[in-house]
């Protein structure tokens, strides 16, 4: 039986926070999970996450902030997360994503959440912006 | 929420220990204690990851800039004790070849 998470943030830097602590709240549902799952789904979250933060930031700084709805949901065969936010089109072709050298201080976050999990995806869903990490368990 | 502590060693290192998450929300402040160090004259400076839970591409980004800020300086930045999680984000980014981690804090000069 599936196990869901659902909340709603705002897109700011703190809320990264309040975010992984949602995800902790899950594992402690789902011990079955497994160690190296829970660190791969949680890094590709965190950094799609971040990087609705930083667009959000840089489009408008400060309130009014961008909302993300955030669903977690754990099945049998995947952790799955859906974050949809209410900002501009994210300008983003994730197949053209490449991990930058070693002596770059950034740009680092979307290919280290696509090597992360199965699959990283975003779509523009009419005015709303739809991210979905997928995580297969067991693979 | 994340606490930075800023030590000297007897050998004259500066110890950085972040205590939690490294991400967004803590970066800057671990580039401004490394930075800090460098302008006090501390430019060999061992970031102890011992007690950092989780780190992201922001707090990767924190420990580049350190360290090419220790660099400029004629130091070096190391890092010491990471944690599982650490060390798959590092082999992930291709960092673990200009980011060796040490054992212990003693052994990382």
């Amino acid at each position: 039986m599936a196990t869901a998470r659902e909340v709603v943030l705002e897109a700011r830097p703190e809320d990264i926070d309040v975010l992984q602590d949602v995800v902790a709240d899950l594992w402690e549902s789902e011990p079955g999970v497994a160690d190296t799952e829970r660190m791969r789904f949680e890094m590709a979250l965190v950094e799609i996450f971040t990087n609705v933060v930083e667009h959000s930031e840089r489009a408008q700084h400060g309130p009014p902030r961008r909302r993300v709805a955030v669903t977690l949901t754990v099945d049998d065969d995947r952790v799955q997360a859906v974050l949809v936010d209410d900002g501009r089109p994210a300008a983003v072709d994730l197949s053209s994503v490449t991990m930058p050298d070693a002596d770059a201080t950034s740009g680092r976050g979307l290919a280290l959440a696509i090597s992360a999990v199965d699959d990283v995806s975003y779509e523009r869903d009419g005015d709303r912006n739809r991210w979905t990490v997928t995580c297969r368990r067991g693979s | 929420m994340t606490d930075i502590q800023v030590t000297h060693s007897d050998h004259g290192l500066g110890v950085v220990t972040p205590a939690g998450r490294l991400t967004m929300v803590s970066a800057r402040a671990l580039t401004e204690a490394v930075a800090s160090l460098v302008d006090q004259g501390t430019s060999r400076v061992v970031v102890d990851l011992g007690e950092t839970t989780f780190i992201d591409s922001s707090g990767l980004g924190a420990l580049v800039a350190g360290l090419k800020r220790c660099r400029q300086a004629g130091g070096d930045l190391r890092i010491a004790r990471p944690t599982a999680q650490v060390t798959a984000v590092l082999a992930m980014t291709n960092l673990d070849k200009v980011l060796t981690p040490r054992a212990s804090v003693d052994e990382a000069f």
